[in-house]
C-alpha cells in the first residue's frame, strides 16, 4: 500500500462529515465542560455500523474461545489462534481514528480503552461465558470500558511494583487496591482490573491475575474526573478496592494458570499501532492549519509564509507527515499479508509518531504567535493532548529501552 | 419502483469565493478546489433512498436505485460514494465538463432511460456550479413524461403516481404526477417528513439531511456493479447548443454603512434607498 485508495478515501470523506456535522459544535463543550464523550461516540457507531461490526466481532471472539475450551477440556493446548484482522478492517478502524484525532483525540483515547484495551483483554482472556456477558456490550458501545493496571506506585514498572492483590475466599476471591488515571474509571460500567494474587508469598513471585469489576460493586469506588494537561474528552480517574468480594466466574478464564503477563504482548502492539493513527490525525490537522494561517497571516507587508524560518516549520511538519503516514500504510500492509508487526518494532512506531505529534503540534503554537496560544485557534489543544502520546501506553522512555532491548538480544 | 437519479460533481460551492477568472475571460478557474457532489443532487439521491425503502428498515431496498454521472473516470467516486448510501448500481458516461451543455446531458439521460426504464427520474434542481436549472426540464420535454419541479416532499402512491409538494408564495402547491415521470428535488427534500415510500409509515420521521453510509458499505460498493458508456453511444449529435462568450467576475460590493439608530435607518430607506 503506497496512498489511500478511493474506498478509503470515501470513508475519510463520510467520517469527516459525520466530524463536521456532530463533534466540531461540540469541541469546546467536550474540552472545556464536562460532557462525557460517550453519546456521540454512540452516535457515531450506530451511524457507520460500527454498533454491528461490534457485534459480530464479539460473536467471533466467542466461537474462538469456545475452541479453545474444548480444546482445553481434551487435555490439548490449543495456541491462540493467530487473529489477524485484513488490511482494509485495520484501515476501518485507523480512519476513525484519524478522523477524529484531528479536533478530539480525548474521543479516540476514551473509545480506545474501552473497546480496545478493555474488550480485547476479555476476549483474549475470557472464557466463551465472560466473553458474552461482558465483550458484547463493550464493542456495540452499550457499556462502557476501563482497563486498571496502573498505580500510584507502579507505572511504567507496572507488574513488578504492583500492591493490587487478589486473596482466595470462600466461592471467590477479595480484591485491594488503588488504581491511577483510568481513562474512562468515572464512568465505567465494566473494569478490568489486574492485581497479583496474594497467598502470603514474597511478591515478586504473586501471580499476576485480571478481574472483571462491575460499576456499583460493594466497596468499589470510582473518582470524579481528575484535573489534567489535555484529553480532556477522556475523562481519567481513580479507583479505590477495599475489600471488594467477586465471585469465582469474575477470573478472566477462570483459571489461575494463565498469568497476565503472558499475551499482554499482543495488547502492547495495538495500543502503539493506535497512537500512530492519532499521531498522524494530529499532524495533518496542525499541518492544514498552519498552511492556512501562513498564507494569510501578514506581517511586515507580506504573508508569513515567505519567511524562511516559517517555510521551515512548514516543510518539517510535512516531512513528519509523510512518515507517521507511512507508518500507518506500514501497519494496514502487514495486516494484509497476515503478519503482524513486532513489539520492538510497534515501539519504535509509537516512539517517532509520539514525539512527531509533540514536535508538530508545538510548531503549529509558535507558528501561530499569539493566536497559538489562545483557544480560539485549536493548536493550543491538540499541543496539549499531543503530550500524552508520550507519556500512556508505555512512555518514551520505556519505548527506547525495549527496541534497545531488542537490538542488543542474543 | 425503479428510479433513476442522475448526480454531477461541482467545485466545492462551500468555497466558491476562491473561483477565479483569469483575465482571458475565457473560463472559470476553480485550481484548488475540492470536488464535492452537488449538493441537490445528494438530495435527490437521499429521496430515491427513501422513496424505495421502508424507513425503518433502511438495510433492504425495496426497488432500485440507478445513478448516473456525467464525468472523466475520477468521477467513479462520486458513484462510488451513493453506491455506498445505497443505490443498486452505477453509470458512468465517459465526458468531460467542457463537451457538455444541459442540452446535451438531457438527450444522453433521454437514451439512458430508454435503456433502464426507470418508473421515476429523480434529480437535483440544479447543478451550484452552472445554476443552469434546465436538465429536468429538457428531459421530461424529450421523454414527454409529467414533470414537478423544486419539489419539497414526495410521495408514493399506490395507483401508480406520485403526490409532489412545491413550495410556491403562501403554501405549498400539491401535484399528482403519473409514472413514468421526472421530479426534480429542493433542498427541503431531506427534511424528516418530506418523502414517504408507500411502505414507510407516516408517523416515521427520518433523520434531517443525506445519510451517512456505513463503513463495512462503503467496503461492499467496490463490488456493486458500475460500468462506463461513451457519449457518443447516448447521443448521435454531441454538437453544443450552449457556448461561453465570455466571463466576468460580478464587480466587487461596496461596503455597507453602519447605522446609529432606527430612525437613521428609516430616514435612509426612505431618502436614500427609496424603498418605503
Ligand atoms: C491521560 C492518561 C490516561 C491513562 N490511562 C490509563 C489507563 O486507562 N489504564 C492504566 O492502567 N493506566 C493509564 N495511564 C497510566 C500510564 O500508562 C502511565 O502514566 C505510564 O505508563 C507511566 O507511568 P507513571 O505515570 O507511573 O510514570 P513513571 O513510571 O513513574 O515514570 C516517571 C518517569 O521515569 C521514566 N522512567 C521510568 N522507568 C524508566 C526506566 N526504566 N528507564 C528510563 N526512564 C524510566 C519515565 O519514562 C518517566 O519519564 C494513563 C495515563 C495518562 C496520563
Amino acid at each position: 500500500m503506497i496512498e489511500w485508495s478511493d474506498t478509503h478515501r470515501s470513508i475519510r470523506d463520510m467520517v469527516r462529515r459525520f466530524v463536521e456535522a456532530e463533534i466540531k459544535p461540540k469541541v469546546t463543550e467536550l474540552e472545556h465542560g464536562d460532557l462525557p464523550p460517550y453519546d456521540i461516540l454512540r452516535k457515531m457507531f450506530a451511524t457507520f455500523g460500527m454498533r454491528d461490526m461490534g457485534e459480530i466481532r464479539a460473536a467471533k471472539a466467542q466461537a474462538r474461545a469456545e475452541k479453545r475450551a474444548a480444546a482445553r477440556a481434551r487435555g490439548e493446548d490449543l495456541q491462540q489462534e493467530e487473529r489477524t484482522e485484513s488490511g482494509d478492517q485495520v484501515a476501518m478502524q485507523m480512519l476513525p481514528i484519524i478522523e477524529l484525532s484531528r479536533f478530539c483525540p480525548g474521543m479516540v483515547t476514551a473509545l480506545g480503552v474501552s473497546v480496545g484495551l478493555t474488550a480485547n483483554t476479555i476476549m483474549s482472556r475470557g472464557t466463551p461465558r465472560q466473553i458474552e456477558r461482558w465483550a458484547k456490550d463493550l464493542l456495540t458501545l452499550d457499556k462502557i470500558g476501563a482497563w486498571a493496571i496502573t498505580e500510584p506506585g507502579s507505572g511504567s514498572d507496572a507488574f513488578g511494583s504492583m500492591k493490587a492483590t487478589a486473596r482466595r475466599a470462600e466461592g471467590g476471591y477479595r480484591l485491594n487496591g488503588n488504581k491511577t488515571f483510568i481513562t474512562n474509571g468515572p464512568y465505567a460500567d465494566t473494569i478490568v482490573f489486574i492485581c497479583k494474587l496474594d497467598e502470603d508469598n514474597d511478591p515478586k513471585d504473586r501471580k499476576v491475575l485480571s478481574f472483571v469489576l462491575e460499576r456499583g460493586e460493594k466497596g468499589l469506588v470510582q473518582s470524579k474526573p481528575l484535573k489534567k494537561m489535555g484529553m480532556h474528552s477522556s475523562p481519567t480517574g481513580e479507583l479505590f478496592l477495599e475489600d471488594v468480594f467477586v465471585p469465582n466466574d469474575r477470573l478472566l478464564g477462570e483459571t489461575e494458570e494463565i498469568s497476565y503477563r503472558s499475551g499482554a504482548k499482543d495488547t502492547f502492539t495495538a495500543e502503539r499501532t493506535g497512537v500512530v493513527a492519532m499521531a498522524l490525525g494530529i499532524i495533518e490537522q496542525c499541518l492544514q492549519l498552519s498552511v492556512e494561517y501562513a498564507k494569510t497571516r501578514v506581517q511586515f507587508g507580506r504573508p508569513i509564509g515567505d519567511f524562511q524560518l516559517i517555510q521551515l516549520k512548514l516543510a518539517k511538519m510535512e516531512v513528519a507527515r509523510m512518515n507517521v503516514q507511512n507508518l500507518v500504510f506500514r501497519i494496514i500492509e502487514l495486516s494484509t499479508e497476515g503478519k503482524r508487526m513486532p513489539l520492538a518494532e510497534a515501539s519504535g512506531c509509537k516512539l517517532y509518531c509520539a514525539q512527531s505529534a509533540m514536535e508538530v503540534a508545538l510548531e503549529a503554537v509558535q507558528l501561530f504567535g499569539g493566536n497559538g496560544y489562545m483557544a480560539e485557534f485549536q493548536v493550543e489543544q491538540l499541543a496539549r493532548d499531543a503530550k500524552v502520546l508520550q507519556i500512556y501506553g508505555g512512555t518514551d522512555e520505556i519505548q527506547i529501552s525495549q527496541i534497545a532491548r531488542s537490538l542488543l538480544a542474543g | 419502483m425503479k428510479i433513476l437519479v442522475a448526480l454531477k460533481r461541482v467545485a466545492d460551492p462551500d468555497n466558491a469565493n476562491k473561483v477565479k477568472i483569469p483575465g482571458s475571460g475565457d473560463r472559470v478557474d476553480t485550481t484548488g478546489l475540492e470536488w464535492k457532489p452537488n449538493p441537490f443532487d445528494e438530495y435527490a439521491l437521499e429521496a430515491a433512498l427513501r422513496l424505495t425503502e421502508n424507513g425503518q428498515q433502511p438495510k433492504t431496498r425495496a426497488g432500485e436505485v440507478v445513478v448516473v454521472t456525467f464525468g472523466p473516470k475520477e468521477t467513479e467516486t462520486t458513484l462510488r460514494a451513493a453506491l455506498a448510501t445505497g443505490a443498486d448500481k452505477a453509470i458512468r458516461v465517459d465526458a468531460t465538463d467542457d463537451q457538455l451543455d444541459g442540452d446535451l446531458v438531457a438527450r444522453a439521460l433521454k437514451t439512458l432511460v430508454e435503456r433502464e426504464k426507470p418508473d421515476l427520474v429523480v434529480m437535483g434542481k440544479q447543478a451550484v456550479d452552472g445554476d443552469s436549472n434546465q436538465v429536468g426540464q429538457i428531459l421530461a420535454e424529450l421523454l414527454d413524461w409529467p414533470q414537478a419541479t423544486f419539489a419539497a416532499t414526495i410521495e408514493e402512491e399506490a395507483a401508480g403516481s406520485v403526490l409532489v409538494g412545491r413550495e410556491v408564495d403562501g403554501g405549498v402547491a400539491k401535484l399528482r404526477v403519473k409514472l413514468p415521470a421526472v421530479v426534480t428535488v429542493d433542498l427541503r427534500i431531506v427534511a424528516g417528513a418530506s418523502v414517504y415510500s408507500t411502505k414507510t409509515a407516516r408517523t416515521f420521521k427520518y433523520n434531517e439531511g443525506v445519510r451517512f453510509a456505513a463503513l463495512p458499505a462503503i467496503m461492499a460498493a467496490k463490488k456493486k456493479p458500475l460500468t462506463e458508456v461513451k457519449l457518443a453511444e447516448l447521443a448521435a449529435d454531441t454538437k453544443l447548443k450552449v457556448t461561453y462568450a465570455k466571463f466576468q467576475a460580478p464587480p466587487a460590493r461596496k461596503a455597507g454603512i453602519k447605522v446609529k439608530d432606527v430612525a437613521e435607518l428609516v430616514d435612509k430607506l426612505q431618502k436614500e434607498a427609496k424603498v418605503l
